[in-house]
């Protein structure tokens, strides 16, 4: 008698996990604490850089990794080692300074943008899709070449007025959203100024949905950097930087020194691979529903 | 206390739908609220009573009609811009549902003190926090919740903080949008309360908007019924309960349920099939203060 | 919705391409006209120093600098639709000229790493949402996210390193070794590795789409039946869910034409393969601006049918879409209540 009826919904217990476990879990560890101690060691650097990045040492130009220089020397004998470090203050420098621009342009084109009439909308959003479209590359070098020789300010103005428009459009669809709820007209009605609105209301809404943007954002200025530095059109070879680094790259691999262009690389895809992973966390998690099949 | 603080005008608006389509949501309506006073607004719903609120917030720009706040022409464009401070200051709207017109992400200090902060108003009390404390100790809040999110508040207590929020200008007009529908029964007895003693202590003019008749016969002093977007009679509350006259109101009184089970019984439920020709006409005076729409031919 | 009459629709899409163009040509013009740099150096090169007053007064006169920006805009326009946009400064001849010589190269070099990239995203997004959370697709997706983020011009660099300087297997440059330029093995061999770098680089990005989108498909209710129908698992993904993605899967690939001919771009360069991506930078490093701008002016007029081309699948050959607009005009009017 007792087996005739089943329980429908019954689950079975779920031993919980202790609560610090729980906090970290599925949270990327690894690839925060990554960027933390590649930022931390950038800009103390000084205090444990074992040569001065800019020396050029060239009785040992080419070296390769010893016990002296940790990665070896570049083609004008200055010490990787001391120059990953050195230059990477500047690769994420770059990358955060061109992103925070980008993150301006983005919030007040997209909240114009959103806020705005219809036709205003359309026209505003006709122009970002227009210059989403020519390849950014392609851009970002005849803006260099109007702006004349690249420096560190330079290159992250011109990434950061390039890269804004995906994020600006996702800000306009959130405001669209938001704009006809009651708590924006109440606002409005109270007399409250287009700056106290997205500030105060707009932004803590859309803050979440730009953050992964945000992070890839850095992501892809560092790599903008790199390789225009690479292909001689940003960062000359004076101001080091990982791009610059490697632009020495293409001359070593005839003299086939590999730690020029695999150590920076290394360096370079690690940091990128750990922005992936943090940025893919903020966004939200793909939907787990069961699969039908 | 005859001075009028409200006076609209032949107000009509019309929303497009489509290209060619467009649904009259207000039709020539027209009603003056005094000074004190509070005006209810009743009808179905989609009969236009929240448009009608939304046309004196100036949140929706009405098609045709005039709209006098204070002696201010709101709808005029030149006028609005010359006295928009003092107008943003001096009327306030609740909306009905406290849950999505109080922003999620503030706390019931910044909500409060938000409307004195824009308006960069020095607050009577000294501090924005002493002043959000009195305006919650005055709706009957204690002031504990300052520091609490809307969403960890009940239905009650956040339209509360809508209130105070709404206090804090010391406004000369409260428009309320069904402020009370969405919550319990009991909850509405307090607001509803709450609104009774503001007209006594603040001499505040409220347009109250509600479905609800009982409410309306409790709290207001002149009540108008609107159907369609139209104003189909319009007359102090004791009148409009003793003698209705259209059959809309008729038919809408019918509906309001008896506490008592034998009358209850009794009740005759009126039907008012939504006949064109009694919703055409004018409105016309037929006792005094009581004015009813009929039609043109009788 | 009524169906707009087919002539109609695509005039205006006409109508949107030429006026995207027309601001385009204003752009690159302007912004050249702003670029330091005299632009009588850049038509007749060196010899503007060898210029008396008289002849620098003539020239600028037949270029019409001293006129109005308009009316150089206007003059310039003309010359460029007959087919003049001027003279390469580094060249020496034709800007048109010295990218007809190129503009094969690129096309070889994107046209095939797009097919590619294309199929075999599509091969490996299917894979992938057919082992949903197997170990394959685990380990297809750890592997993607690893090869996405390598930027190409270092990927091109250690695959020169490994294949071309250590086992001297493939070439690591150019297009074709000299004097073998007819030969088309070599010029194939000589593809090989660029395209690597092409495939291997955007790949990942649109089969994780293809994955996601499958997924979110096999979610729907219509599967349930299948599967209650008896259909397999094989037949609901390659009949039923296929079906529905491709459209948006199609009109995605339209949109990312620009972001394949961008990376070409760098890639061209690393590997001194001679198409308009390695001109390109190479204008620009020389301040050759006629070139730069004809470029420019090419890579936006692709960019823009793209664009149109993915708006046209999506608005008439995807039925759901057409649905869907039809019901988001229906919410406005809900809206406006």
């Amino acid at each position: 008698m007792e087996n005739k009826f089943e329980l429908v919904g019954k689950r079975p217990t779920v031993l919980t996990e202790s609560k610090k476990r729980r906090t970290l879990r599925g949270k990327p560890v690894i690839s925060v604490s990554f960027i933390l101690v590649l930022i931390l060691a950038c800009s103390f650097c000084e205090l444990f850089m074992p040569k001065d990045p800019t020396y050029m040492d060239l009785y040992n130009a080419d070296a390769a990794p010893n016990g002296e220089f940790f990665f070896g020397t570049d083609a004008m004998g200055r010490d990787i080692f001391s120059m990953i470090w050195y230059g990477g203050r500047i690769s994420l420098f770059i990358g955060f300074f061109a992103t925070v621009i980008s993150v301006f342009i983005a919030v007040i084109f997209g909240s114009i943008s959103g806020l705005a009439p219809k036709w205003v909308d359309s026209i505003l959003m006709r122009f970002t899709e227009l210059l989403l479209s020519i390849p950014s590359l392609l851009l970002v070098i005849l803006l260099q070449a109007i702006m004349g020789k690249a420096n560190v300010l330079s290159i992250s103005i011109i990434l950061g007025l390039t890269g804004w428009m995906s994020m600006a459009k996702v800000v306009r669809s959130e405001v669209r959203q938001i704009r006809e709820s009651e708590y924006v007209i109440a606002a409005r009605c109270m007399g409250a100024g287009f700056w106290r609105i997205v500030w105060k209301h707009l932004a803590p809404n859309f803050v979440s949905s730009i953050m992964f943007m945000a992070v890839m954002n850095v992501r892809s200025a560092i790599v903008a950097e790199s390789t225009l530095s690479f292909i001689g059109m940003g960062l000359p070879l004076e101001i080091i930087s990982w791009g610059s680094l490697l632009s020495l790259a293409e001359r070593s691999i005839l003299s086939g020194s590999w730690w020029i262009i695999v150590i920076p690389g290394v360096f370079l895809v690690l940091t990128l691979l750990c922005l992936t992973n943090i940025g893919n966390h903020l966004r939200k998690a793909v939907n787990r529903k069961e699969s039908n099949l | 206390m005859s001075e009028i603080i409200l006076d609209v005008r032949n107000l009509t608006h019309h929303f497009g739908i489509g290209k060619k389509l467009s649904v009259k949501a207000l039709d020539n309506v027209s009603f003056a609220v005094k000074k004190g006073e509070i005006f209810g607004l009743v009808g179905e719903s989609g009969s236009g009573k929240s448009t009608v609120a939304r046309c004196v917030m100036n949140i929706l720009k009405p098609t045709s009609g005039e709209i006098f706040c204070e002696g201010i022409n709101v709808l005029n464009p030149k006028e609005f811009k010359k006295n928009k401070k003092q107008l943003e200051a001096s009327r306030q709207l609740i909306f009905q549902d406290s849950a999505s017109s109080l922003n999620g992400r503030m706390t019931v200090r910044e909500i409060v003190s938000e409307p004195m902060k824009i308006h960069k108003v020095k607050p009577p009390r000294g501090t924005f926090d002493a002043e959000a404390e009195f305006q919650l100790f005055y709706v009957g809040l204690d002031k504990s919740l300052l520091d609490k999110y809307p969403t960890e508040l009940s239905g009650g207590m956040r339209q509360r903080v809508a209130i105070a929020r709404a206090l804090t200008m010391e406004p000369r007009l409260l428009v309320a949008d069904e402020p009370i529908s969405s919550l319990d029964v009991s909850v509405q007895a307090q607001i509803i309360n709450l609104f009774a003693h503001l007209r006594c202590e603040h001499n505040c003019s409220i347009l109250f908007i509600a479905h609800d008749l009982s409410v309306v016969r409790y709290l207001c002093d002149r009540v108008g019924v609107m159907c369609k977007g139209k104003l189909v009679e319009l007359a102090p509350v004791e009148k409009l309960f003793a003698s209705p006259r259209h059959p809309y109101t008729k038919a809408l009184l019918s509906s309001i349920p008896i506490p008592d089970p034998r009358l209850e019984r009794e009740r005759v439920m009126e039907k008012f099939d939504y006949d064109p020709k009694l919703l055409s006409g004018k409105l016309r005076e037929v006792s005094e203060e009581h004015f009813v729409l009929w039609g043109d031919e009788e | 919705m009524i169906r707009e009459n087919p002539f109609v629709y695509y005039g205006k899409k006409l109508f949107v391409f030429l006026l995207s163009l027309f601001i385009l040509s204003l752009a690159v013009f302007f912004i050249s006209r702003l670029a330091p740099g005299d632009p009588l150096v850049s038509y007749y090169g060196d010899r503007v120093e060898k210029m008396s007053v008289e002849e620098r007064e003539w020239a600028e006169n037949k270029l019409g600098l001293n006129e109005s920006l308009p009316v150089q805009y206007g003059r310039w326009a003309k010359n460029a639709l007959c087919g003049d946009f001027g003279i390469s400064y580094k060249y020496k001849m034709e800007a048109s000229e010295v990218i007809g010589e190129r503009i094969g190269n690129t096309l070889v070099l994107g046209g095939i790493g797009f097919l590619l990239t294309f199929v075999l995203a599509l091969g490996l997004g299917i894979l992938c949402a057919y082992y949903e959370d197997k170990w394959l697709d685990k380990l297809l997706c750890r592997v993607g996210t690893i090869t996405s983020c390598i930027p190409e011009f270092w990927l091109s660099l250690v695959l020169i390193l490994i294949f071309s300087v250590n086992l001297n297997l493939l070439p690591g440059s150019g297009a074709y070794s000299i004097g073998n330029k007819d030969d088309f093995g070599d010029r194939m061999l000589h593809l090989v590795l660029p395209l690597a770098v092409v495939v291997i680089n955007h790949l990942w990005y649109y089969a994780y789409m293809v994955r996601n989108k499958l997924l979110e498909e096999v979610r729907a209710e219509y599967v349930l039946l299948g599967k209650a129908k008896g259909l397999s698992k094989r037949k609901i993904i390659f009949r039923h869910c296929l079906r529905n993605i491709m459209p948006s899967y199609l009109s995605l690939m339209a949109i990312s034409v620009p972001h394949i001919m961008g990376g070409t771009y760098i890639i061209e360069t690393v590997f001194s393969y001679p198409g308009i991506g390695k001109l390109a930078t190479e204008s620009a490093r020389y301040k050759d601006y006629n070139l730069l701008m004809l470029i420019c002016l090419i890579s936006g007029a692709v960019v823009i049918l793209c664009n149109i081309i993915a708006q046209i699948i999506n608005e008439r050959i995807d039925p759901r879409m057409r649905e869907s607009r039809h019901i988001e005009e229906g919410e406005v009017a809900e809206n406006g209540k």
